[in-house]
């Protein structure tokens, strides 16, 4: 009897539990998830988002993004300026900090708040609550975009661009690319790329 | 003779304080191994060079913290299976402005071992080159065998259970079908 139940434990309990932390990242020609599309987010404006909200008529790029990381440091005014600019495209933006402020003060709602005022964001900067929302794209660090066209199907997935560490040192603008050429009507040129970053620090599955 | 002699002892104690001082930085410490700038492939050739049972190659940075908490188990790892044929090369990914920063880490864990830095700007290049399957993620570890082939690879934080075990894996089955 012992034994079966403990078989339970190990066919239920242990895939959750590695789904909690794995579930395998979104590739291109993937859906927006549809567990946690409409999961209202609070927004460092003080209102509740979710991604369906933010959608736009050309397309959503939705980073995963934080405080604290030094990759983030390093990226962040060259984020806002893509943030703002593809919101004037018609693509509708969201920034996600999934990461658990316990872990970590500095990314608390307070910071956010902080940060998105220092940079200029005219995109929302939300708190995903449960982590849950990076658990569904399959995102594992900071920063990552996921660009869906009209459709809501990915057509970008990975790094802002090549050079983290030197803006003048840039030779391939990844997202850019990848928005003008699904405005256009085009083949994303690149359309899955990696850069090193921070884990995100997912709270404890509920 | 014995002039030349008390000479002779004077020159070794002045040469031998001299040259403790050149190795000894301003506040006495030892001077640190080097960290040698390399790109995904340069670490490849360093890991296919046969001059190992197992490599281990650990992509780490001084702000990731679970790479900072999985850090003295992997300096414990190479301490107890030094002797077997295990290296580790710890890459940190830091951006060279910090390097004094990595210096002081490397040097409060007791790595008194040549280390690597990541000198390539490119992440996709550098992330690809050394497996397909990272997400780029840290901290991340790569184990070879003497023959430089990848036996396993661990996205996230370990321990040292994991780190022994997986190098035993190497140890026990170095030529797998």
């Amino acid at each position: 009897m012992r034994r079966r139940v403990w078989t339970w434990v190990g066919v239920i309990v242990v895939p959750m539990v590695v789904w909690a932390q794995t579930t395998p990242k979104l590739k291109p020609g993937d859906a927006l998830p549809a567990s946690v599309k409409d999961v209202k987010m609070l927004n460092v404006a003080g209102n509740q988002l979710s991604i369906t909200d933010v959608r736009g008529p050309k397309g959503t790029l939705v980073i995963f993004s934080c405080n604290s990381c030094p990759w983030v440091k390093a990226w962040e005014t060259r984020i806002a300026e893509i943030g703002n600019w593809a919101q004037k495209q018609g693509i509708g933006v969201i920034m996600i900090n999934s990461n658990d402020p316990a872990k970590n003060p500095e990314d608390s709602y307070e910071v956010m708040q902080q940060r998105a005022k220092e940079r200029g964001f005219e995109f929302p900067y939300v708190v995903d609550a449960t982590s849950d929302v990076a658990r569904a794209f399959g995102a594992t660090h900071t920063p990552e975009f996921f660009l869906f066209d009209a459709k809501g199907t990915l057509v970008y997935t990975g790094a802002l661009d090549d050079n983290a560490r030197n803006p003048e040192a840039v030779k391939e603008r990844y997202v850019k690319n990848a928005i003008e050429a699904l405005l256009a009507g085009q083949p994303i040129p690149v359309a899955q790329t990696r850069s090193i970053g921070c884990t995100i620090k997912f709270r404890e599955k509920t | 003779m014995r002039r030349v002699a008390r000479l002779l002892g004077i020159v070794l104690v002045v040469g031998s304080a001299t040259s403790a001082r050149l190795g000894q930085t301003p506040r006495g410490e030892r001077q640190a191994a080097p960290i040698i700038p390399v790109t995904a492939q340069e670490l490849l050739n360093r890991v296919r060079d046969g001059k190992a049972q197992v490599t281990v190659v650990n992509l780490w940075a001084t702000f990731c913290q679970p790479c900072v908490e999985e850090f003295p188990d992997l300096v414990r790892l190479e301490r107890v299976y030094r002797d077997k044929g295990v290296r580790v090369f710890f890459v940190s990914t830091d951006f060279e402005s910090e390097l004094p920063a990595v210096r002081r880490f490397l040097q409060r864990h007791g790595v008194t071992y040549p280390t690597f830095l990541k000198a390539q700007d490119d992440d996709n290049a550098f992330i690809t080159t050394l497996h397909p399957e990272w997400s780029g993620a840290l901290p991340a570890t790569f184990i070879y065998d003497a023959r430089g082939r990848l036996r396993h690879f661990h996205e996230g934080k370990g321990d040292f259970a994991l780190f022994e075990r997986l190098v035993q894996d190497v140890l026990h089955n170095p030529n797998p079908q």
